[in-house]
């Protein structure tokens, strides 16, 4: 009876031990930042030390901003020629074959979830709201990095014209055509440069850089920068959508914070 | 087990001991992960953009290796989660030492040169004493040469912070936080080459300690790594 005891005792503390290392991101943002520590880690951390490296360059990176901090703007007479087509050019979607077939007149962006009044905005009252024009650059993970003017809607402004966010709403999952989806927190969706972009370069967004809409997301990478939106949705959890890790990417193994 | 007359000597500080090992797994894991990040997107470019087509100043494909066959022969989201993961154990680990050694005297004095030792005439005579590989007899010397001491100080307080701001420069989070850092770099895909070209420095650096280590009898050297004691005359035949 005692053998048995004492061999239970050692397998408990073995799950625990387990346990505490699959915690350790959480546990990591938790040292670093005390309670609050919703900004200062992923939505879902991944097991084992590649969620405390993840969680230790968030919460730094998130630690040395504010919000009022604004990306470095270049001079429009810097914008490249030739802006790389990456990823998906043209969704094989029906329904987007079918709207740009039409010039996007039907276009119309859902805003659901937890917002206070649920609205779906066409492509041209979009571009009657308020406008934003940064000439940004683009920093693409695998290593590239291009320059263009980027024209849109704060995306703050169009979560305020769906009355805006419930009390319990933590994150903002973006869908898009050809079955792309990425989430993104309240510290970025808040950020004066995250605009849903329809004008690049002083034209129509083109079709291989996400017509009609995309997003830009300044401080992070490019495989955050969305391209062929298609319906915007306020949530208290990811875990409803794709493999529930927060987006497409971090569904696939990179890292959910793309500050890099 | 050790005789008396074996002329023991501490070589290496508990701490520098734990933090080289430390250090030589984070940079093979950085190396490996750096090379499976850089296969991804086999070129660089100088200034504040670049991409495929744009001008680049080297391109693997010039060397015989195509786009394609690198984008296969690396693994870039590998490469990434490990260049992370082992940057932190790197940063970390690198502040351990800094503390624990920048409090004690005898490190200094250890690793920085003195004025007297700096003439050229002393490093030209320890320099050609190196290439004819007589360091074995130098083995048994306490401390390090002058031309030891200037490649580590060069690649503790040079290289590896180098590496540090130059990864930090091609982070989108910096455009917000510093674009200064960046600017400091004359752009962006500058801070990707130079980060690359420093890493190739630091190669060959690896490259000569290895050289060094086993002109100089890589038992004893790694033992004394290891333990910390540099053991005398005996090993010293065992090796030779």
């Amino acid at each position: 009876m005692k053998k048995f005891q004492s061999s239970l005792k050692t397998k408990r503390a073995r799950l625990t031990r387990r346990e505490i290392i699959r915690r350790g991101g959480a546990l990591t943002a938790f040292l670093i930042t005390g309670c609050d520590s919703q900004f200062y880690k992923p939505p879902v951390v991944r097991g084992g030390l590649m969620g405390i490296a993840d969680t230790l360059t968030m919460a730094t990176q998130r630690s040395l901003m504010s919000n009022d901090q604004l990306v470095q703007e270049h001079d429009p007479r810097e914008v490249t020629q030739n802006f790389p087509v990456w990823n998906q050019s043209n969704p094989e979607d029906e329904d987007y074959q079918r709207l740009k077939a039409n010039g996007f007149e039907d276009w119309v962006l859902p805003v659901t979830g937890l917002v206070n009044n649920p609205v779906s905005i066409s492509l041209s009252d979009l571009k009657k709201m308020s406008r934003r024009t940064q000439t940004t650059m683009h920093i693409c993970e695998q290593g590239w990095s291009a320059i263009a003017t980027w024209t849109g809607t704060p995306l703050l402004s169009v979560i305020q014209a769906a009355g805006g966010i419930k009390p319990e709403a933590k994150y903002v999952m973006i869908n898009a055509f050809g079955g792309w989806y990425e989430g993104y927190d309240m510290f970025d969706v808040s950020h004066p440069q995250t605009i849903l972009a329809y004008g690049m370069n002083g034209k129509d967004l083109p079709a291989g850089n996400g017509a009609p809409v995309r997003l830009r997301v300044e401080r992070h990478c490019g495989y955050k920068q969305l391209k062929f939106i298609k319906s915007i949705e306020v949530v208290s959890t990811v875990e409803h959508h794709g493999r529930g890790t927060g987006g497409i990417n971090s569904d696939f193994g990179f890292h959910w914070y793309a500050g890099a | 087990m050790l005789k008396k007359q074996d002329n023991v000597t501490v070589r290496h500080s508990l701490n520098s001991r734990i933090c080289h090992w430390i250090m030589a797994l984070s940079f093979f894991y950085l190396l490996y992960s750096g090379v499976m990040i850089f296969l991804h997107f086999p070129e660089l470019y100088w200034g504040k953009v670049g991409f495929q087509g744009y001008p680049a100043i080297f391109k693997l494909e010039d060397w015989g290796i195509s786009w394609e066959l690198a984008e296969r022969l690396g693994d870039r989201r590998w490469g990434r989660n490990y260049h992370y993961l082992f940057a932190w154990v790197f940063v970390i680990n690198g502040l351990v030492y800094l503390l624990w050694n920048g409090v004690r005297k005898d490190f200094y004095l250890k690793i920085f040169p003195r004025f007297s030792e700096l003439s050229f005439k002393n490093i030209k005579r320890v320099f050609i004493f190196q290439i004819r590989f007589s360091v074995k007899n130098d083995v048994s010397m306490p401390g390090y040469n002058v031309i030891q001491k200037l490649c580590y100080v060069f690649v503790l307080f040079i290289l590896f912070p180098f590496m540090i701001i130059s990864g930090l420069a091609q982070m989108p989070a910096f455009t917000a936080i510093s674009p200064e850092l960046i600017d400091l770099f004359g752009g962006r895909q500058t801070a990707r080459t130079l980060h690359v070209i420093c890493s190739l420095l630091l190669v060959v650096f690896f490259i000569v300690h290895l050289v060094q280590v086993f002109a100089s009898g890589a038992v004893t050297q790694v033992r004394t790594m290891v333990t910390g004691s540099y053991v005398g005359s005996k090993s010293e035949m065992k090796v030779q």
